[in-house]
Formats: C-alpha cells, structure tokens, sequence
C-alpha cells in the first residue's frame, strides 16, 4: 500500500471513530433527556455537561488528525534529508575509491572531480539548510541588523545559480523596477536574506523542468515596503497547496514534485526570514503547470 | 557477458556504478524510474541477470517494484542498495523479495563482491538446468518436489517459484538434514560474512519458506526452529521422536 494511501486511511479511521464517539454521546444524552425531562436543573447541568464533552471530542478528534499529518511529514523530512546526506556522501565514496582502484585517464579523472565537487556543495547546501532552519526558528527578531542593498544580494544570489546549474543564457534574469537612481536598502541580517532569496530561486529553476525561465523583480510597494518577486513558467501550484507549501517539512505529494529532490524545508526558511524581518512571504499561481510568482516583501530601513 | 540494470534516478550514483561495473566487465544497462525498471523486466526477454534498485525513486519505490515483479513471477536476483538503513527498512526489503541489501554510502568492493556471489549462485542453479547430460538437481520429499534448476517448489502438482536467497538457504539446509544449523552460521554461509546484518533476516527467509513448504507454517514439521540456536531441516518427521 502506497504512504499516502496509508495516511488517508489513518485520517479516515480517526475521523470515523471520533464521528461515532460523537454519535454515541448525543444518542445517550437524548435518552437521557427523554427519561429525565423533568428534573430542569439536573437537565442543564447535563446540557453543559454534554457540550463540554463534545466540544472536548470534537477538539480531540481535530488534534489526533493534526497530529498524524505531522508525523507523516515528519517522517518524510527524516526519510528526506537521510536521502539527501547519504546519496552525495554515497556518490563521493564511491568516485573516491575508483580513483583510488583503478586506472583512470585525466580527462575522466577531471570529470569526476568536477562530480565530487557538486556533490559537496550539496551537502552543503542540505547542512545550511538545516543549519538555518534551527537558527531562524529560535528568535522572533534579528539580532544585530545591518542595512542590507538588496539589488547586490539579488545579483549575488543569481550569479551564484547561475554557475551552481552551469546556465549560459540568462535562463535566470534580475528585473530591477526600483526608481531610477534609488536602491532598496532592508534593516537585517545578510546571510538570512541571501538564502531565502537562493532558495526561491532555486525552487524556481527545480520545479521548472526542462525549460528554465526566472525572472527575479525588485519592486517598491509604496514608500516603506519592498518586494522581491521570482517568477517562473514552470509546473505551478494548485491554489490547495499555495498556503500549505511554506509549512515545515511539507513536500507537494504528487508524482511530479516527487521527482524534485528536496528536504521540504526551503520555503519555511523563506516564511521565517520575512517574519523576523517584520516583512511577509507569499506564493501566486494560476494553477498546475502554469508557473508560479513567489514573493518575500520586507520593510525598507526608514531613511 | 553478464548484463546488470542500475535502477538509479541519482545521476552520479548512476554514472559511477555504471563505470565501475563495466570495468569488471559486465554490461549495464541504466533506468531512472521503478516503472520502467518493472516494464523492462516483466515485458518479454529483458536478458537481465541481476537488478541494483534504489529504494527512494520517484513515482514507484524500490520496494513496491520488487514486490510487483516476485508476484509477476520475475525472480531475477535484486540487490537493493539505499540511503535507508534502518532494520525495519532491511526486514521489508526482504519481505518484499529482494536477494540483498546494501546501504549508501556502500563500499565499491563489498558491491562488486556481492554482485559477483549473487551471480555465482545464479549460475549454479543454471549450470543444473542446462546440461544436459546431467538432469537437473532435484529433491523429493514429504510429497514434494524441489527442482533446483528451474528455481521451483512444487506441491500437490501446483509449482511455486523461490527466489534465488531463497533457494539457496533452502539448499544449505537440505545438505546438513537433520543437522541444528545456527543463524549466525546461516548468516555467514548463505549471504557471505556480514556484520550489518539482523539475524532477523534468516528467520523472515525461514518465515517465507515456510509458507511455501509446511502445511501449517505456524507448526512446521520440515523446517523446524532449534530453540536459541537456529532451525533445522527434516525431510520424514514421521521418523523423529
């Protein structure tokens, strides 16, 4: 049985036996009525005392519910970032020991180490992540802030994929529509602001499949706030999973997604770096296969 | 030549094993995804001798593809090699009818000792069906009859087929009947020296064969559990004490 067949009927077993326990509860409270209708007092007593028991179920059933989802996601993150450790480690090894066993001629020799050094910046990358997740999820604010210029974060981070997914025809494009002469300077952390804005893009180019077209705005929403939008023409997102996609370990479950590696925590990175900024982050689509336009708006330092 | 197909969506992983496998001489053959690993080896003469699955594939897992292809009646050896490696996930890959089982990061020359062991067993049984001047090896007993070559169980004129693990555990406790053969023995003699491995692997294989053999694999008279040391085989129970 596949997992999300499983999970749904774990929903559907709680739901089941908290919609009996429901039932079961109103039937006895009715007979109850029913033999006992005259005794007024003791009758609203165990009105309230009815209510308070199915308010208490209803509350149970919605919690048991809640927390097999987390769970399962849970266990996805697990099964996720062991995949995503173990599978360059495993990749690394393995190159490792065939430089080391056989002959191997320079040029494959080259071709090989260029593979090891992808697979260690995806290590490190998958570290960062998880690094970075523990870190934005202790504090509500940034300690330390400094001005950080925008349009230089955004140049960096579009060079930086660029030469990560060896790109030579602008397949990842910064737009800048700030007034002319003006820069977009946030009050902040770097680092933070550096890896959301990596990890939209980054998302941006996986789930663009083979046709890779972003485009990176920079845009100013009045006279204090900023955005930065990243568009792409990929697989977009159905407008059930646009909220659900910036949860913590949450991976889109079809067989599509599935194909793009991931830990499922990119986008709760996004989400709390605007958050400890005092800013925001959103996704827009039209809806499957449709591309998709997310946004992290942040408020510019005021001057 | 002996041709191997990497199921692997992992394209260094993939690249890598490739290279090295071919350096020992085999031919390999590459698929990104369980369904058309399982399409290539349930439809017509796929000329595969052994399948190194990844578990974690996109779409169909590693598991599901080797339990579809047991119950399509495809019994070439599987080698799961996974990122997974819990005990539970090792149970299951037996369970669902892999051979063996190797977690990433693995080392090349355990891989390539495996492969060569798998393929050797696969050849013994062959060697027994082709020639032909010898009939292939067969054992009878209790109303049943094992022929080896053909990697078959029959039972009341209904055939079964075994895996290849399955009928070689089965083939070492044949040739020590009425022998008590420990599983840590069991362990080493049959999947080779292996220090990460569960002795719960022989007991799921012994679980498995059971089913196949016994009339009530809850109270097997032919393969029987020698309490805290392992199992052994009797071929007449009628004749034990």
């Amino acid at each position: 049985m596949v997992p999300g067949e499983v999970r749904r009927l774990k929903v559907w077993f709680v739901a089941l036996l908290g919609g009996l326990l429901i039932a079961v509860a109103i039937a006895l409270n009715i007979g109850w009525i029913v033999v006992n209708w005259r005794t007024g007092l003791l009758l609203l007593v165990g009105i309230v005392s009815f209510s308070v028991l199915i308010v208490g179920l209803c509350f149970n059933t919605a919690f048991l519910i809640r927390e097999i989802g987390r769970t399962e996601r849970h266990n996805a993150f697990i099964h996720a970032v062991t995949h995503e450790l173990k599978t360059p480690l495993a990749s690394i090894r393995l190159y490792l020991q065939t430089l080391r066993q056989r002959d191997v001629d320079p040029v494959r020799q080259q071709e090989f180490i260029e593979t090891m050094l992808t697979d260690v910046a995806r290590l490190q990358s998958t570290i960062d992540q998880v690094l970075l997740t523990g870190k934005t999820g202790r504090a509500r604010r940034v300690v330390n802030p400094i001005d950080v210029n925008l349009s230089e974060v955004i140049g960096e981070c579009v060079t930086v994929a660029g030469q990560r997914h060896h790109f030579v025809n602008d397949e990842v494009q910064v737009v800048d529509l700030l007034p002319p002469g003006e820069n977009a300077i946030v009050l902040g952390d770097r680092e933070e602001i550096q890896a959301a804005i990596t990890n939209l893009i980054d998302n941006a180019i996986k789930y663009s499949g083979e046709r890779v077209k972003v485009a990176v705005e920079l845009v100013k929403l009045g006279a204090r706030r900023v955005a930065i939008n990243v568009k792409d023409q990929g697989m977009g997102i159905t407008r059930q999973e646009l909220k659900r996609i910036f949860r913590r370990f949450y991976r889109i479950p079809d067989t599509l997604s599935a194909r793009v590696r991931g830990t499922g925590l990119g986008l709760s990175i996004v989400r709390a770096v605007a958050r400890r900024h005092g800013g925001r982050a959103y996704a827009e689509s039209e809806g499957s296969g449709k591309g998709s336009r997310f946004t992290l708006e942040l408020p510019l330092k005021s001057s | 030549m002996k041709r191997l197909l990497v199921v692997e969506d992992e394209e260094h992983l993939a690249n890598g094993l490739k290279f090295n496998l071919e350096a020992e001489g085999y031919r390999v053959d590459v698929e990104e995804t369980g369904e058309a690993a399982l399409h290539r080896l349930t439809h017509g003469s796929h000329g595969i001798d052994l399948v190194l699955l990844d578990v974690m594939l996109p779409g169909l897992d590693g598991f599901e593809v080797v339990r579809r292809l047991r119950a399509a009646g495809s019994f070439v050896p599987v080698v799961i090699l996974t990122a997974r490696g819990h005990n539970e996930d090792v149970l299951l890959g037996f369970e669902h009818g892999a051979d063996d089982y190797l977690t990433k990061p693995f080392d090349l020359s355990i891989l390539l000792a495996r492969i060569q062991g798998l393929l050797r067993r696969k050849n013994w049984f062959e060697k027994d069906s082709n020639e032909e001047s010898q009939p292939p090896e067969e054992y009878r007993f209790g109303g049943r009859r094992i022929d080896f070559g053909r990697q078959v169980l029959e039972r009341g004129g209904v055939e079964q087929p075994l895996t290849l693990m399955e009928m070689t555990l089965l083939r070492h406790l044949i040739q020590r009947e009425g022998q008590d053969v420990p599983r840590k023995a069991l362990l080493e003699e049959v999947w080779g020296v292996r220090h990460d491995t569960d002795t719960r692997t022989v007991d799921n294989f012994i679980s498995r064969l059971r089913h196949a053999i016994e009339d009530e694999p809850s109270n097997p008279q032919y393969l029987q559990t020698v309490r805290g040391v392992g199992y052994r085989f009797v071929a007449d129970p009628t004749t034990e004490e």
